[in-house]
């Protein structure tokens, strides 16, 4: 397997445009993706990213070998992947693959629910996350996530904010209105509720209220953010501003997203990890995987023939 | 280390918040939860305690006498526990019938309109404390029973042999058969309500699928919705009983609280708690003190057995739903 | 008769049926409502709430009572309001499918509908004969174990339903379950178990067979906690039960004044689970 850091995307997005013409075999030719061209052709329109890609991106969360039970149902399989540095990594695959499971060890929620087993390692930053003596909330402060339903806290705005951050510091009334304003502003939801802070978070919008928990999950500069089908209960247009949100958070974290939308995933994403039954099937740059896996079941799940 | 203060980074009040607030926390949330289980415990000690005085003098004998005399302290259970029991049985006659009749008009046959009010007003029936049931059953129900229905009784079910024994004797208003109607009034609104729940828990295929059988509204009911939800209305009957065994106001004002059995129906009687209300306050001398709360300790093991079967059957019920 | 004829017809007999039984059912408690409005609104006016309950064949009013009854529910709600919420929480939040969560479950149930007057009995027990006299605090008492198992019961109910994935998101953020629970979920519930509260409180209101043996009863104003008090359901229940007119005029009245607060209760309680409902 090739490492995928091996060459900077924009040499490798150059070279795919010149392998249609120069490299394609008949066999190749036979092989390209039916469904494909929707999506190859979203992943090649997308801009090269000079500026992340200049440089080797570094891991910062090394998932090893992790297996995790419900009770005696094992839901994933010996699953090793890295997710780098200000980076988007997808997780896709069909229904029931594990996608979510493996979103949820990262930051331990599953450990709410009794009978949930994860074994295996999880290094962030170099430290074992699965080490059962780690502190919870410290991990939590570090890695943030957001759910696929909007979850506003039934409480105003501010306090939907404010919430988080006075878990963890203790700030004076005007430093509290500065980072709540920063982390609405961050999540291009200023100016819509700049008016309205004292009103409930249920007043919102859908697409607003995702907006929101994603404000109110990155006010605690996380350094990890973990998004469980983000926009999967959001309309069009809502979906497309958290994905132009997304693009413009990936400066400053490493985000791993789990998706059923395909599309969505090669708009969105830098790195994709395709997961079957528990299974990582293939891990590979966006653009790979899109265009030319290497593994029959991935091409398979990509072109539609099941999932 | 790098790495661990890179997980720190600049928390500067971090402390140790789970630490000592959730232990706490838990803690004290399990204590009153105990709690819940300590009064129980409770109160069977004490009234075990309390009644033991009785019981070892009376022995067995206490169950199955009727007497009842606090000069010559000769104490016997019985009178009380038949009206019990026989209250709640004429209770139940009436009560579920009409029970399932409401249940039915408001899951099948009611408008949907008219359902949220009619329900409100059903439960309203319920909310309606013992004690008003009480003082209206004394100066309405009584009288009116004594004009109207019981002469209309006598003459007709009382002449017939056999059963004509239950309405035998002078129109008194207050008795078993005023006191056990007005049972059937208080809870007739927790069957119904035990009834619609369950009834609302049948899948709306089931339903459909038999009406478009062909199938009547009470057929769909009675044949299908009925027995699926068998064991959901047991409990809710067994609910029911469980309050009517222990009402306590309502009855002791219309049952005439004499320490007697008789076969007639119109009769007054006395019921377990009938007899502690109305004599607990006045009674003189450990031995009567202590038949008294013997009774009390007959109707706790009762009411616990019918209300711990009504619960099961419940619990059972949940289980087969969620499964 | 040919079978579809029959079945026609027994169908409209048990419908009828239904329906009389339903009219049956309202009937009663139009006539309830009825009588108590009829024969108690004689007995309102400002003297009810202004005199004390007087000896028979003179005038007087209800105040001590009122004034008794008010004391003693509230500090049963007092007592009974945060051990049930407490014991509710503890249910939803930490035990559920668990053993002893069950058993708490099962015996709470219990409680709620054993017959009050076992109660009664319990703290006379408990707390008469240890103090030797009858005393509001014992009445107070009493009627809060009758409270604690309906607040149990709703509060578990209402935190059951408070989606997990808000308590999960608010765990994300690095919260310790207590803040979880006191800050997020607690809120999220807070209509409903106030509308759980209420309707306790109104549940304990008419109580009248616990307070027989402990709180008892008192012809007098009086203030001391420690001494029996008089309160609106024994002294109905000891009115009506008498001879005297003028005791019986007051028993009706005290009887609606007890019934129009449980009613204002029930329809708070149902204005706030409607209103929130409605809440964007």
């Amino acid at each position: 397997m090739t490492s995928p850091t091996a060459r900077p995307l924009a040499a490798q997005e150059a070279d795919s445009a010149d392998s249609a013409s120069l490299d394609e075999t008949p066999a190749r030719q036979a092989r390209r993706p039916v469904a494909g061209p929707s999506v190859a052709a979203v992943v090649q329109r997308k801009p090269a990213d000079e500026a992340t890609t200049a440089t080797a991106p570094a891991t910062k969360v090394d998932i090893r070998h992790v297996n995790f039970f419900y009770g005696k149902f094992q839901a994933l399989h010996d699953i090793s992947v890295p997710l780098y540095d200000r980076h988007v990594t997808a997780f896709i695959g069909p229904s029931g693959c594990g996608k979510s499971t493996l979103l949820r060890i990262l930051n331990r929620i599953y450990e709410l629910y009794p009978g949930q087993v994860a074994t295996g390692e999880v290094y962030v930053d170099g430290i074992n996350i699965l080490d059962p003596g780690l502190d919870l909330n410290r991990l939590r402060a570090k890695v943030g996530m957001v759910f696929q339903k909007p979850t506003p806290f039934p409480m105003a705005i501010y306090d939907n904010i404010a919430f988080g951050i006075r878990l963890y510091d203790k700030v004076s009334k005007s430093q509290l209105d500065d980072r709540v304003e920063s982390a609405l502003r961050r999540a291009a939801l200023w100016d819509e509720v700049k008016d309205k802070l004292r009103d409930s978070g249920l007043s919102l919008s859908g697409g607003q209220q995702q907006r929101l928990c994603i404000a109110r999950a990155i006010a605690i500069e996380p350094e990890v953010l973990l998004l469980d089908e983000p926009a999967s209960a959001l309309d069009p247009i809502s979906t497309q501003r958290i994905e132009e949100l997304i693009a413009e958070l990936k400066t400053d974290y490493c985000i791993a997203m789990v998706t059923h939308n395909m599309q969505q995933a090669a708009r969105s994403s830098d790195y994709t990890a395709f997961l079957y039954l528990g299974e990582l099937v293939e891990f590979d740059e966006t653009e790979t995987i899109f265009t030319h896996p290497r593994v029959r079941r991935t091409e398979d799940y990509i072109t539609g023939r099941f999932g | 280390m790098p790495a661990d203060i890179a997980i720190a980074r600049r928390r500067k009040s971090a402390g140790r918040h789970g630490s000592f607030g959730d232990p706490a926390f838990k803690g004290l949330t399990l204590a009153f939860a105990v709690l819940v289980l300590v009064v129980l415990a409770g109160v069977l000690v004490s009234l075990v305690l309390g009644a033991l005085p009785a019981l070892q003098h009376f022995g067995f004998n206490f169950l199955i006498t009727e007497a009842w005399n606090p000069v010559t302290e000769k104490f016997g259970a019985l009178a009380p526990v038949y009206g019990t029991l026989v209250t709640s049985a004429i209770a139940m006659l009436i009560g579920i019938p009409v029970a399932f009749g409401v249940a039915l008009f408001i899951t099948e046959l009611c408008p949907s309109w008219l359902k949220r009010p009619l329900s409100m007003m059903i439960e309203l029936l319920a909310a309606i404390p013992s004690i008003i049931y009480g003082i209206w059953g004394l100066f309405v129900l009584a009288p009116f029973v004594q004009e109207h229905i019981e002469p209309a009784l006598i003459d007709t079910l009382g002449t017939i042999p056999g059963i004509g024994l239950l309405f035998q004797g002078p129109p008194l208003g207050i008795g078993v058969l005023t006191a056990g109607f007005i049972l059937a009034i208080m809870v007739l609104p927790f069957i119904s309500a035990v009834m619609r729940d369950v009834f609302e828990t049948v899948p709306a295929v089931l339903r459909e699928s038999t009406y478009a059988l062909g199938a009547t509204t009470s057929e769909v009911v009675w044949r299908v919705v009925l027995p699926y939800a068998r064991i959901g209305v047991f409990g809710g009957i067994l609910l029911g009983l469980g309050r009517a065994l222990g009402e306590t106001m309502a009855v002791t004002f219309v049952i005439g609280n004499a320490h007697h059995i008789h076969a007639s129906l119109l009769q007054p009687g006395t019921t377990i708690s009938a007899a502690l209300a109305n004599e607990f306050t006045e009674a003189v001398g450990d031995l009567y003190l202590s038949s008294l709360i013997a009774l009390g300790l007959i109707l706790f093991v009762i009411t616990f057995i019918v209300l711990a079967l009504a619960k099961l059957l419940l619990i059972r019920l949940e289980k087969q739903g969620a499964g | 008769m040919p079978l579809y004829a029959r079945r026609r017809l027994s169908n409209w007999i048990i419908i009828g049926l239904s329906v009389a039984a339903t009219a049956f059912g309202l009937l009663w408690l139009v006539m309830v409502m009825g009588t108590l409005l009829i024969n108690g609104v004689g007995a309102i006016g400002p003297a009810l709430f202004a005199q004390m309950t007087p000896p028979p064949g003179s005038s007087g009013g209800l105040l001590n009572a009122i004034a008794g009854s008010l004391a003693m529910t509230g500090i049963a709600t007092l007592i009974g309001t945060p051990t049930g919420i407490l014991a509710g929480t503890f249910l939803a939040e930490y035990a559920r499918g668990n053993q002893f969560g069950e058993l708490v479950r099962f015996i709470n149930d219990v409680l709620l509908s054993a017959p009050s007057i076992i109660i009664g009995l319990f703290v006379y027990e408990v707390m008469v004969v240890r103090m030797g006299h009858f005393s509001a605090w014992a009445g107070a008492v009493a009627l809060a174990i009758i409270m604690v198992p309906v607040v149990v019961r709703t509060t578990e109910d209402m935190l059951r339903l408070v989606p997990s994935a808000l308590r999960e998101a608010a765990a994300a953020l690095g919260a310790p379950k207590w803040k979880v629970v006191v800050l997020v979920t607690y809120r999220a519930a807070m209509q409903g178990m106030v509308t759980g509260v209420l309707l306790a409180i109104a549940r304990i209101s008419g109580e009248t067979a616990p307070l027989l043996f402990t709180a008892l009863n008192n012809q007098f104003w009086s203030t001391d906690l420690n001494r029996p008090m008089a309160n609106l359901p024994v002294v109905i229940y000891q009115f009506a039960m008498s001879p005297y007119a003028d005791w019986q005029l007051l028993a009706w009245g005290g009887a609606l004044l007890i019934t129009a607060s449980i009613l204002v209760l029930n329809i708070t309680a149902r204005i706030l689970a409607a209103w929130s409902s409605f809440k964007p």
